[in-house]
């Protein structure tokens, strides 16, 4: 124990004499919430549409005022207007607009007789999600003008009316990304506390030093691995800390939640530890960890289900994340601070969790070299 | 002949990696107490030996015993019973001097007290209380050295390895080093394997000397033994004034003399085996023989002279052996220069 103790000892002492590699494992996860949980806001806003009518029926009155709701209301399009359909198509063409709607001659007329209404909409479908957004709610203005006015409080008999009803309390898109930013700071301490201290060691042929001395392969993982788990579980509680600071939640759940929290992050910050020992430890030298970090990240993060659900994925994909740890990690997270779940609810990813970095561990000690 | 006081033995010992083989079958004993010195170029398989012996390689074949323990079957022994200073350096910059002895003490569980009354007096040796709490960044490379010899011994162990431990030192940092090992040897009687490729640090620290190159053991000795082996260890250098053919052609006849030569218009070059001795009896002879020695000097063989009467050639350095992107990046094992 006393020679597990040393070496755990050495590395939190090197990890105090520089707390800027630990705080980049803080940082980086803090400012990537802060950076996308305001650029991409969940609900598009303010998507510049330019609007020509060459039409002044009534139902051409009746668009111009569902586009004028929709850019009052959920502030979805912000309306120009111009009265030539070729230099509205232009200025699509030219990154002004996000889309041109024409409302054509003779629209009114054609609904009034009982024929097709046309409008013309021309997204810039190279950004496909403002385009995708921009059919999807001009069309739902566009087929309300088809329907009788119906107040909520007036259904009728044939209409379905679909009620909407939150189980949980209302998460807003940048809170909801944080449980992937906690699991982001326990890769991130996971790496810079770790293996590549552990590299470095080797590098710059320090790791002799410790060869030749009695430690056991297992003194050694449990010392390096043992004050790495501390230092990630440390730094990913102060990313969720701030976190939470910063989009104004609080953990729904209270006290035995934070501490089911603070649970889920050790165990999973060990199997994250252990899995980058067991893909990265042997590496000679510190650049290859510090170039596999990027990649790593985007191919256990992107498919954890932290910013898309897991469900939507190919199959192929889905099939990935169900064996990626930062997944289950993730979920677990994501139940706890959010749905105020308990232990049964999130018995199945801790249990994966567990099995994980209890395999992981095993290889990560094995993969320790007692000679050169 | 087997010694049962031999602190470090080597039988046969073989070290190859795949068709290279860096160290070739070599024998040695080193009795306790001693100091004992592997010199050789760069490459010649003096550090895969220490290696071997210190646990950090598995031989090939053959056998090392240390303080009378198998390097490959009882290999936690062994590092319980051994120092090593390894040639890079390998104290932790961002930890103070006292923090580096004091964790390093941890690792073979020795107790807090126990530790800090033995990181005292190693601090002290080496001279360092003063800095002992400041971080190594701010050392030299001569005091990070000498630290790292306090380390090695917070053990209190029976064999210290060294492996070119002033390599890369300025002369004022080597020379504290040497008076250092010298001061230890003299307080301690431990026994010391240092591997240098420097011909003066062998000369002034060693009790014998075994000369490696290319894999092997090629001579072993105390460096008067050494020096010894080679005839005509000690040159000459005359200025005569009188009939200079003469004098050659005497000094040729002279026992001990094993060759005379001239530049032209430069020195008589005598060589002998014991110049100090020989010398007055040739400036007599001269004298004899009618002629008058206008300068004499005397050059001692030095143990460089010794590796090229032996090996043919100077103390060199290897070209660094290149690993393929895969074997270089995640440790394959390439032949690591001997």
């Amino acid at each position: 124990m006393r020679k597990t103790w040393a070496i755990m000892r050495r590395e939190l002492l090197k990890l105090g004499r520089n707390p800027l590699t630990i705080f980049t494992s803080v940082l980086l996860p803090i400012i990537y919430l802060i950076i996308f949980g305001n650029s991409f806001q969940g609900v598009l806003k303010h998507l510049p549409v330019v609007i020509v009518s060459e039409d002044s029926g009534p139902y051409a009155i009746r668009v111009m005022e569902q586009m004028q709701a929709l850019a009052a209301g959920p502030k979805t399009i912000a309306i120009v207007y111009d009265t030539d359909a070729g230099a509205a198509i232009q200025g699509v063409r030219d990154g002004v607009y996000k889309a041109a709607l024409i409302i054509p001659p003779g629209f009114s007329h054609n609904i009034a007789e009982g024929r097709i209404g046309e409008l013309g909409l021309f997204t810039d479908n190279v950004d496909t999600i403002s385009a995708a957004t921009l059919t999807g709610v001009l069309g739902q203005a566009t087929d309300v003008i088809r329907t009788s006015y119906v107040t909520a409080r007036e259904p009728k008999l044939n209409q379905i009316v679909l009620r909407p009803s939150n189980l949980f309390t209302t998460v807003d898109y940048d809170r909801s990304l944080l449980p992937g930013v906690i699991v982001m700071a326990m890769f991130m301490g996971s790496l810079t506390s770790g293996v590549f201290n552990w590299v470095m060691d080797r590098f710059m042929g320090i790791t002799e030093c410790y060869l030749v001395t009695p430690l056991s392969r297992w003194n050694l993982a449990a010392g390096v691995l043992g004050s790495s788990v501390l230092v990630t579980s440390i730094a990913s509680v102060i990313v969720l800390a701030v976190g939470l600071l910063i989009t104004g939640g609080t953990i729904t759940g209270g006290a035995p939640a934070a501490a089911m929290l603070v649970g889920v992050i050790i165990i999973g910050a060990t199997g994250i530890l252990a899995m980058t020992f067991v893909l990265l430890a042997r590496a000679n030298n510190p650049r290859i960890v510090g170039a596999s970090a990027g990649f790593l990240n985007v191919i256990l993060y992107f498919p954890s289900g932290a910013v898309y659900p897991v469900e939507s994925f190919p199959p192929w994909l889905r099939a990935f994340a169900h064996y990626n740890p930062e997944t289950h990690a993730v979920a677990a997270i994501k139940s706890i601070l959010f749905k105020g779940a308990n232990f049964a609810a999130v018995s199945n990813d801790l249990a994966f969790l567990v099995i994980f970095s209890s395999i992981m561990l095993v290889i990560a000690s094995m993969t320790v070299k007692r000679t050169l | 002949m087997e010694s049962h006081s031999a602190a470090i033995q080597a039988r046969e010992l073989t070290k190859t990696f795949g068709t290279f083989t860096a160290v070739d079958h070599v024998t040695f004993e080193v009795q306790r107490g001693e100091l004992f010195g592997l010199l050789g170029p760069n490459g010649a398989g003096k550090t895969t030996l220490s290696r071997m012996l210190t646990t950090l390689i598995t031989p090939t074949s053959g056998q090392g015993l240390v303080a009378g323990l198998d390097v490959a079957r009882e290999p936690v022994r062994v590092r319980e019973a051994i120092g090593v200073i390894p040639q890079a350096l390998t104290s932790d910059l961002d930890l103070t001097g006292w923090e580096n002895v004091d964790l390093y003490g941890g690792y073979y569980n020795l107790s807090r007290r126990t530790r800090r009354e033995r990181a005292e007096h190693l601090i002290h040796m080496v001279g360092l209380t003063e800095r002992a709490n400041d971080l190594v960044q701010t050392y030299s490379g001569g005091m990070r050295r000498r630290l790292e010899i306090a380390r090695g011994l917070i053990h209190s162990p029976q064999v210290l390895f060294l492996d070119e431990p002033t390599i890369g030192l300025d002369p004022q940092s080597r020379r504290a080093v040497w008076e250092l090992l010298q001061q230890l040897r003299k307080d301690t009687g431990l026994t010391v394997s240092l591997t240098t490729h420097y011909m003066d640090e062998a000369e002034t620290l060693c009790d014998r000397i075994a000369i490696v190159d290319g894999g092997k053991i090629i001579a072993i000795g105390s460096p008067a033994e050494l020096k010894a082996m080679v005839e005509g260890s000690d040159r000459i250098e005359l200025e005569v004034q009188g009939d200079n053919e003469m004098v050659i052609a005497m000094l040729r006849r002279q026992p001990g003399v094993h060759e005379v030569a001239r530049d032209p218009d430069g020195p008589i070059i005598v060589t002998v085996d014991d110049g100090a001795h020989a010398m007055p009896k040739i400036i007599g002879e001269i004298e004899n023989a009618g002629a008058t020695v206008s300068s004499i000097k005397l050059e001692r063989m030095s143990l460089e002279d010794v590796f090229i009467r032996f090996t043919g050639r100077r103390l060199r350095d290897e070209p660094a052996r290149k690993g393929g992107f895969f074997s270089s990046s995640f440790g394959m094992p390439v032949p690591p220069g001997r």
